[in-house]
């Protein structure tokens, strides 16, 4: 580790309270749970020589309680903390304008809570900052499970280390959707519902669905992305994603758990590999388009949508190939000189007096 | 959701905000001297429900004969938007006997028994109120739903955590709605209250708890219809937060000099925004927007004649249909 180094943090105050909570059996991941993760992801950070952070500011809760934390005893050792002077819209703006402000900054990686929602605008702005993606939504094929503290530890590697960079990130595809002026885009899956309104946002009901164009479909997940998968599976790590036509009347069906307690048996008219770059159009001649499981765009006739693959998404960290190559790099183990467990793989010379996980000033 | 639900939806919330901006206008039409709220052919306090529309057209689209309401101290909209009659509510407001009662309740005390309406200016005070509704309507053995109406602020209130606690254990038939408009009275929420959303306290006892943002009459429409479907299926209570504006005043005379979003209120308001939205998406035609605002204001013309024609209560008659 050379430098010290400032890490961006985005904790959506509004992640995991839609209408999941009575449709589905959706969690509740209360103010004071992310709280709790973000204290475990400001000591992992600390731990691996991260001296700043610069968080979203909110008036939902998350900025408040993270300052009280950092005039606490249990903030020895954290990075100071900044918060994005922004205006709190309490809106998805809010999200795109401090990760804007965050790259701007030069941030090493961006630690972000929510779920597929949040990633994908934080993803929209990122451009080559890593993202730690910590699920605290409802629906997250994006986010792995990892234990927060585990998390800021290997957002401080990447932020601090280049060897951890190299070895710990990967670039993620997208999917490009364009509907007469908009342009959004979606990271895991984009679904053309027949049904025509966006309601409440969060999708939970596939009988509307028509077609589905899937970054990635991997077993074990869940979501849309989870129809695909128990198809045909499509890595995350892949050059290429996953395009299926659904009909109620097809005699294939797959069953997939495509919310929290909701699993579906869904009809499957085609699965086809979906080429990155190769430009489709949806079917459907107006309905709604949902992007990472979100109604978001309607159209018709005059805005009829386009979805593109596109492999130059986000840069995303492998929580745990980032500390498996901290780990073979001896960056997370001081060995006394000379004793047995020395196998001079530990990169410390002479003069060099700190641990090495600690950053030299 | 059809094109129907879409223009009841919009019907409805300029139906109420036409309502809503004429009471404002008579209310301060004969004040004289303007700060004397007893004053006028509207006696007493006013508390006005503008903006805050969404949250009562997209709740009462799911009601039906026999579901309960108990509303708090700005309840035009709930009353409204549930069915209660316009004339003897606006009567009630004037003070006429013709009013739901009497004429001695005012703006803040209208029950209609008919429609199982009620609210009431003690803060929180619904929310027991409906338990007891949905028990007995669990106990007879019906669908029906009771529905607690509540602001942020009242979510302090021991009453508010009684209540979730005792429909979470009885597993009652209620809905809890909490109108978040950001201002208890001048207090912020972030003075009053520990926790952002009061979808993290349902999750406290147990039951489900969602935030609708936006202030958004279809969002509202979906939570709204899913916790009263559970609701009447015996599957228990759920709460609602929709986090909506107060375009007005907290009362009629409220000078506001506390609030530090007021810039932003007017490009706030839900209504032109919703009419927008369904202009672009053909629900709605140019021609219909005024129509359907003439419409309203017709009604509510009639209404405030038909109060204006009723008798004040005599002098005489001010010990009767009083119980304490």
């Amino acid at each position: 580790m050379h430098e010290s180094s400032t890490v961006g943090i985005i904790a959506n105050p509004a992640s995991a309270r839609d209408i999941r909570r009575i449709v589905a059996d959706g969690g509740s991941v209360t103010t004071h749970d992310k709280l709790s993760r973000l204290r475990r992801v400001m000591s992992g950070l600390g731990s691996v020589g991260v001296r700043r952070v610069i968080s979203m500011a909110d008036r939902g809760g998350i900025m408040a309680g993270l300052l009280r934390a950092s005039a606490g005893v249990s903030a020895k050792g954290w990075p100071t903390l900044e918060f994005v002077e922004q205006p709190v819209t309490h809106s998805p703006e809010d999200t795109t304008t401090a990760t804007r402000a965050m790259v701007e900054a030069g941030v090493g990686s961006l630690v972000v809570l929510g779920g597929d929602g949040t990633n994908r605008l934080v993803a929209s702005h990122s451009a080559e900052t890593p993202l730690v993606s910590m699920s605290t939504g409802t629906n997250n094929a994006f986010p792995r499970p990892v234990e927060a503290t585990v998390a800021g530890m290997a957002a401080g590697l990447v932020a601090t280390s280049e060897g951890c960079r190299d070895a710990g990130t990967y670039r993620a595809k997208k999917l490009e959707v364009r509907a007469g002026d908009r342009l959004e885009q979606a990271l895991v899956d984009v679904a053309i519902s027949e049904d025509g309104s966006v309601g409440s946002g969060a999708l939970w009901d596939v009988a509307d669905l028509s077609e589905l164009f899937l970054c990635f479909a991997e077993p074990g997940s869940i979501g849309l992305s989870a129809i695909g998968a128990h198809m045909q599976t499509s890595s995350r790590r892949s050059k290429t994603g996953l395009h299926l036509v659904l009909s109620p009347q097809s005699p294939t069906r797959v069953l997939a758990p495509i919310g929290p307690g909701l699993v579906s048996a869904v009809g499957v008219q085609s699965a086809s590999v979906l080429e990155a770059g190769a430009r489709q159009d949806p079917r459907s001649p107006r309905g709604v388009i949902a992007i990472d499981g979100e109604r978001m765009v309607p159209f018709g006739p005059g805005n009829r949508p386009s979805v593109t693959l596109r492999t130059n998404g986000p840069v995303v960290v492998d929580v745990e190939a980032t500390l498996h190559a901290a780990s073979s790099e001896g960056l997370l183990r001081s060995v006394a000189r000379g004793s047995p467990l020395d196998d001079n793989s530990n990169t410390r010379t002479k003069k060099q007096t700190a641990e090495p996980w600690e950053v030299s000033t | 959701m059809n094109p129907m639900n879409r223009l009841e939806l919009y019907t409805e919330m300029v139906r109420i905000r036409q309502y809503e901006s004429r009471i404002l206008q008579e209310y301060h039409g004969d004040k004289a001297p303007a700060w004397d709220i007893g004053a006028g052919l509207i006696p007493g306090e006013m508390h006005l429900s503008a903006g805050q529309e969404p949250a009562a057209v997209g709740v009462c689209a799911h009601l039906k004969k026999g579901d309960a309401i108990t509303a708090p101290h700005r309840p035009h909209h709930f009353a409204l938007a549930h069915g209660v009659d316009m004339n003897a509510m606006t009567a009630e407001i004037y003070g006429r006997t013709t009013g739901l009662c009497k004429g001695k309740g005012g703006h803040m005390h209208l029950f209609d028994p008919e429609n199982h309406f009620s609210c009431s200016g003690i803060i929180a005070q619904g929310y027991p109120v409906a338990c007891g509704q949905a028990l007995a309507m669990k106990r007879r053995g019906t669908d029906n739903v009771a529905i607690a109406v509540a602001g942020e602020g009242a979510a302090n209130q021991g009453a508010f955590h009684e209540s979730l606690n005792l429909a979470a254990v009885w597993n009652l038939p209620v809905v809890f709605v909490i109108e978040d408009n950001d201002w208890a009275i001048s207090v912020p929420r972030s003075d009053s209250t520990a926790t952002t959303s009061n979808a993290d306290r349902a999750a406290g006892y147990g039951i489900p708890g969602v935030r609708v943002e936006n202030n958004d009459v279809e969002a509202v429409f979906e939570a709204a219809g899913a916790a009263v479907d559970r609701a009447r299926a015996g599957e228990g209570p759920s709460l609602i937060e929709v986090h909506t504006l107060r375009l007005w005043g907290h009362f009629e005379g409220d000078a506001q000099a506390y609030r530090t979003d007021l810039e932003t209120v007017d490009e706030r308001d839900p209504i032109p925004r919703y009419a927008q939205a369904l202009l672009a998406s053909g629900d709605l035609v140019e021609e219909q927007v005024q129509q359907i605002a003439e419409a309203a204001d017709a009604e509510v013309d009639a209404a405030i004649q038909f109060s204006l024609n009723s008798p004040i209560p005599a002098a005489e008659d001010a010990l009767l249909h009083v119980f304490a």
